[in-house]
Order: structure tokens, then C-alpha cells, then sequence
């Protein structure tokens, strides 16, 4: 009986996997062996070549300028969006009573939801030189306007806030179910034994919250690694050729592959891009694993 | 050290009123515990003491402060938890030093005083464990500590012995008291358990519906209850209620067909009354003036508990002597009529009572 109840689970679940193992897992299989061949997309041969397309990578300054490039947004993302989103959380829980809560979790969920071309071209409006709101505002206040999408540093910092702005929404729904989470006595019991809100929520709530803070950073930093169509929307070269200003590892990948045909090669890249991600997961989890306790 | 005076306090949510006007007084140094059914309003009370929440009307005073409007922080009081509330990421020693730190005491004072209530809660080698690695009554102990470090004026219990299991229940109770008796700290202690209500408090408040039923020490109200409510919370097994008219004698009361019991008293003849009796003032004997049938006999080796049914209504008595009784045979019960007590029905008051022992100060 066991038996076969084994059997019809397993033959009920193999569509699923093998669907699941053709389209996840074969493609990194694949995108490893590739990485070691030089193919240019179109003839049958695949010479190996060992470790040379990663030794190129090494010296490939668009690779070194993408992958700096990258990590910039990825890391800026992350330090954005974690604080950001505790204390808007935090905000929006302890105010449970307002009956606004429903309005404003959904203001911050709608960003996650918005599709990212429109809402690229929304904060491209925004931060345009001569007609966004955004230098108008600081033109106001007696600021000098800024070419925010024309400028190498600046560009970066538009697409850090663009890529927070949609992280947030996501950050703060899972926060919330954190902060949902925790018991109210234990706030309770910091209020009697003389905390003050700001006081509870640095000794109580950020700890406690740990593993949701590792779960956040760990989503936010691996999609900010993987961040491609806000770069290639937001920021155009002087000539408006989209993505040239901030080069970003997925578009370098991108145009070696279909642009270069150096199937290869850019799989390589997509090594480095896994290996990063995988190494920085690793890290985190090392990071805030909860101390002294199983 | 300091008294707490509750007066005429109302709670309400909305239109609803869940605290009805409570007026309690707890003198320096005393252990009171309030008790009652869920719902009750008990622990409602003891959190507006904490400033947990709002008080709707009246006032509640302090070693004479009225604090109302004071911050829970400085009311100078400690609070312990049903659930310990003990941080989970802190260490025993960071749980206790917790509001030292808050209160920027010093590194030396903090210390000592962790260690102090450590030595005299018996926390000493548990100090760097975390709450997970500790027992339902290490954890007890450590949200104790925690009051007692910052030496409080009033401490506060909701309830801290019922996540124990019954063993470890009477042992903590009894560490409660001891801890009392050495500290001598005003304690408010909320409680549904009436055990635990007689064998720790200096007086109980008996709570129902939001109102005080009755104040006074834990054998005032075992022997004299001033409703049927009280009658049948305090002791256990509950007290038995025969309900009959009053005989043409006016010293007896008859019940179901032709059953008499003594009053104890005189009453006008014809009028109704429900006669409280509690199991352990029932005596088994074959000449006992109330005979009846066993429903069901418990014994626990030290005692035997009997049911019976007597007239139609249910009769139950806890007998000290092993006796060889099984459901089915008859039974008869004597008592001494100065054991009985009389209510009114419709009231549910006590007959001949004493006169405003519901505002009886909660006196030492």
C-alpha cells in the first residue's frame, strides 16, 4: 500500500519536474559547460577552451566596468531598502489603529506590482534635466539643476533609487508579516521596564527580526544583481542609445551573446554573476544566522 | 514599598463597560490576589495598575500619587507576564539588566544587582543561557529576576503560574510566597486558580462581571461568603446549594419529597431559601437526618469524593475514612447546622450577613 502510494506520488509530481528541471536546472548546467566553449550562436562548432573565456573576462574593461557597475546598485539597493523598509513597517504596524493602514501599505506595495518599463519612464520623467519635477523642486529651493541621467555617478544613484523604490513595497509587506509575528507582551513587558518606542524597536524588533532581515537582503540583493531593464530604460548615452551611461552585467551579458555572438563568453559571465551571488547568500546567512541559539 | 489605592475604576470599550466601578485598597506591603472567572475583568485591572491600559473612569493612586496619567516607566512598578515575555535574543543575565540599562544605571550596579536577584532566585549558573535553553519554571524564575532587580515599589502577577504544569505549579507558589515574606514588596497577584488564590494572598478580591464580590482574608471568605457566587468559587470541591422552602418550624428547610435540613437559624416560615453546605462539613453516618443515593464515588487515597442525589437535587461530600460505597446504595449524611449557610434565591445574597463587607478595605 505504501508502495504504491510512493509510486502514484511520484509519477503525479514528474510532469512538474521535468519541466521544472528542463527549464531551471538544465539551462545552469548548460550555461556551465558553455562557459568553458567558444560558440558564436550560429555554427556547429564549440570548441572547448578551457578556462580562457573567464581569463578574458579579467582584463574586459566593459565586464570590470559592468560588474563595478553592478555591485554599486546592488549594494546601494540593499542599504536603501533594508533600514527603509523596517522603520516604514515598524511605522505602519505600531499605527494599527489609523485607518489609513490599509492606504498606505497599499501605496507601498503598488510600486513591486507596476510594471518596470512604464514605471521607468515615470522616474525618467522625474528625473529629467529640463523638464522633471525633480529640478524644478530644487531649482525652488535655490539648488543648481543636475543632468541626473547624463551623468556616470549620477545615473548610478537615479537607478539605485528607481530599483528601492520598486525593492520597498516588497520589503515592507514581508516586515510586516515579521512584525505581525512578534508578540505584544514582549513590548509590552520593554514599555514597563522603561523603553521608549525608538528604544523597543532598535532592541526588540531588530533583532527578533533578523531572519526576516535575512530573507529580505538576500531577495533584494540578488535581484539587485540581476538589475538590467531599469539601467537600460533610465539611462541613455548623450545620443539616447539605452543602457550605454551605466553598464550593467545582464545587458553586458546580453549584448556579447546577441550582439557579439560570443555565446561563450557571456555564459562565462553568467558564471561569475552565480558565483557572485551564490558567495554573497553564503555570507549573509553566516552574517545574521541567530547567535547561541538552535 | 508603597500602597495602591483603586478607586471607583470603569473600564469601558466603546459602549461596552468591562470594569464597573472597582474600589480596592492594598496596603503596604500586602499580598493581595484578585480572582475570578475568565472574563472577569481581573486582568484588565491589573494592566491599567501597569498603565498597559487606559483607565475610563476613577482613579488609582500609588504610595498616594495618583497615576492615572503617569507613564508605565514611572510608575515604579514591575510587571510578571502569564507568558514570562522574557526576550528571546537576550541572554538571563541581558533579560534581567534590561531596564538598568535603559535606566542608565552603572556597569558595577547593574551587575551587582543581576547577581543579587540571580543568588536569591538560584539563577546564578543559568546567567549566559538564553530563554530557549531554559525550563517552564527556570523561565519564571528569570521574569521574577527581572522585576526584582529594579526593586519596584508595587510588583505585578497576571496569571504567572498557569503556563506550569501542577507540580512545578505548587512549588513556584510556594517560592512566590517565601520571596514575598522576604522582600516584602506590595504584590498585586491575578489569579482564576482559588487554590492558588488561599494559599498565597493576605486578602482576595473576588471578581465577577467587572464588580467586587466580595474582599477579605482568604478564610473569611471560605467561612463566610456574602453571595452565593463567593460560596461556590472559594473551596474546592464547590460548596453544595439545596434550594427549599422554609418549613412551619422556621428552623428547617424542606426540600424535594419530605427531606429536611436544619437552618441553623430562624426564617419566616414559607419562604424560599437555598442552603449552602460545603462537601467536607457533610459526615457520612447511617443516622444522618438527609438520606439520598450514590451517583458516583472518587476516591484519591487520602479522601473519597461521593456524589449523591438527595430530594432531586445533587448532594456531594469529600470524606476523610475509606469507606466501601459504590453508586447505587444509599447513603445517608448528618451535618452540624452551624456549618450551613443561607441565601436568598432571588439575590443570591447572603442571609444574615455581616453589613458592607464588599467595601472591607484589603487590609493586612
Amino acid at each position: 500500500m505504501q508502495r504504491k502510494k510512493w509510486i502514484f506520488a511520484t509519477l503525479a509530481i514528474l510532469p512538474t519536474l521535468v519541466i521544472f528541471a528542463y527549464v531551471r536546472i538544465y539551462p545552469i548546467g548548460d550555461t556551465l559547460r558553455l562557459s568553458l566553449h567558444k560558440w558564436d550562436i550560429l555554427s556547429k562548432n564549440k570548441p572547448f577552451i578551457g578556462l580562457a573565456n573567464f581569463e578574458e573576462l579579467m582584463g574586459d574593461p566593459l565586464f570590470l566596468d559592468a560588474f563595478v557597475n553592478t555591485t554599486v546598485i546592488a549594494f546601494g539597493v540593499l542599504f536603501i531598502t533594508i533600514p527603509l523598509a523596517l522603520v516604514l513597517a515598524a511605522l505602519i504596524h505600531h499605527r494599527t489603529r489609523s485607518h489609513f493602514v490599509g492606504f498606505y501599505e497599499t501605496s507601498i506595495f503598488i510600486p513591486h506590482i507596476v510594471s518596470l518599463v512604464p514605471a521607468a519612464m515615470a522616474w525618467k520623467w522625474i528625473f529629467d534635466a529640463r523638464l522633471g519635477p525633480l529640478n524644478a523642486l530644487l531649482t525652488t529651493f535655490g539648488f543648481s539643476p543636475k543632468a541626473w541621467l547624463f551623468d556616470p555617478v549620477l545615473s548610478v544613484i537615479c537607478i539605485i533609487v528607481l530599483c528601492s523604490w520598486q525593492a520597498l513595497g516588497y520589503a515592507v509587506m514581508i516586515y510586516l508579516v515579521g512584525f505581525k509575528s512578534l508578540p505584544t507582551s514582549l513590548y509590552e513587558a520593554a514599555k514597563l521596564d522603561g523603553a521608549s518606542g525608538p528604544q523597543s524597536f532598535w532592541r526588540i524588533s531588530v533583532p527578533l527580526l533578523k531572519p526576516i532581515t535575512l530573507y529580505v537582503s538576500v531577495v533584494t540583493l540578488v535581484s539587485g544583481f540581476n538589475v538590467y531593464a531599469q539601467a537600460f530604460v533610465l539611462a541613455s548615452d548623450s545620443q539616447g542609445a539605452p543602457g550605454r551611461q551605466v553598464r550593467v552585467l545582464v545587458l553586458d551579458m546580453l549584448e556579447n551573446s546577441f550582439r557579439n555572438y560570443r555565446v561563450g563568453y557571456a555564459a562565462s559571465e553568467a558564471v561569475v554573476l552565480l558565483a557572485i551571488v551564490l558567495v554573497l547568500t553564503l555570507i549573509q546567512f553566516r552574517l545574521l544566522r541567530e547567535k547561541g541559539r538552535a | 514599598m508603597a500602597s495602591v489605592e483603586i478607586q471607583n475604576v470603569r473600564k469601558s470599550y466603546g459602549t461596552v463597560e468591562t470594569i464597573k466601578g472597582v474600589s480596592v485598597d492594598v496596603p503596604d506591603g500586602a499580598f493581595v490576589v484578585l480572582v475570578g472567572p475568565s472574563g472577569c475583568g481581573k486582568s484588565t485591572l491589573l494592566r491599567m495598575i501597569a498603565g498597559l491600559e487606559e483607565i475610563s473612569g476613577g482613579t488609582i493612586s500609588i504610595g498616594g500619587r495618583v497615576i492615572n496619567d503617569v507613564e508605565p516607566k514611572h510608575r515604579d512598578i514591575a510587571m510578571v507576564f502569564q507568558n514570562y515575555a522574557l526576550y528571546p535574543h537576550m541572554t538571563v543575565a541581558e533579560n534581567m539588566a534590561f531596564s538598568l540599562h535603559l535606566a542608565k544605571k552603572s556597569r558595577q550596579e547593574t551587575d551587582m544587582r543581576v547577581s543579587e536577584a540571580a543568588r536569591i532566585l538560584g539563577l546564578s549558573d543559568y546567567l549566559d543561557r538564553y530563554p530557549k535553553q531554559l525550563s517552564g519554571g527556570q523561565r519564571q524564575r528569570v521574569a521574577m529576576g527581572r522585576a526584582i532587580v529594579r526593586n519596584p515599589q508595587v510588583f505585578l502577577f497576571d496569571e504567572p503560574l498557569s503556563n506550569l504544569d501542577a507540580a512545578l505549579r505548587v512549588q513556584m507558589r510556594a517560592e512566590l510566597k517565601d520571596l514575598h515574606r522576604r522582600l516584602k514588596t506590595t504584590s498585586v497577584y491575578v489569579t482564576h486558580d482559588q487554590t492558588e488564590a488561599m494559599t498565597m494572598a493576605d486578602r482576595i478580591v473576588v471578581m465577577r462581571n467587572g464588580v467586587v464580590e466580595q474582599v477579605g482574608a482568604p478564610l473569611d471568605l471560605y467561612d463566610r461568603p456574602d453571595n452565593m457566587f463567593v460560596a461556590g468559587f472559594i473551596g474546592s470541591p464547590a460548596m453544595n446549594f439545596l434550594r427549599g422552602t422554609v418549613a412551619e418550624t422556621g428552623v428547617d428547610l424542606a426540600f424535594g419529597q419530605g427531606a429536611r435540613l436544619p437552618l441553623g437559624a430562624r426564617l419566616t416560615p414559607g419562604t424560599e431559601a437555598v442552603l449552602g453546605i460545603r462537601p467536607e462539613h457533610l459526615s457520612v453516618s447511617d443516622q444522618g437526618e438527609i438520606s439520598g443515593q450514590i451517583t458516583n464515588v472518587e476516591p484519591t487515597g487520602s479522601e473519597t469524593f461521593i456524589q449523591a442525589e438527595v430530594g432531586g437535587q445533587k448532594l456531594s461530600t469529600l470524606v476523610r475514612d475509606r469507606i466501601a460505597a459504590r453508586p447505587g446504595d444509599p447513603i445517608a449524611f448528618s451535618l452540624k447546622s452551624d456549618t450551613v449557610h443561607l441565601f436568598d434565591p432571588a439575590s443570591g445574597q447572603r442571609i444574615g450577613r455581616s453589613p458592607s463587607a464588599g467595601s472591607t478595605p484589603a487590609t493586612r
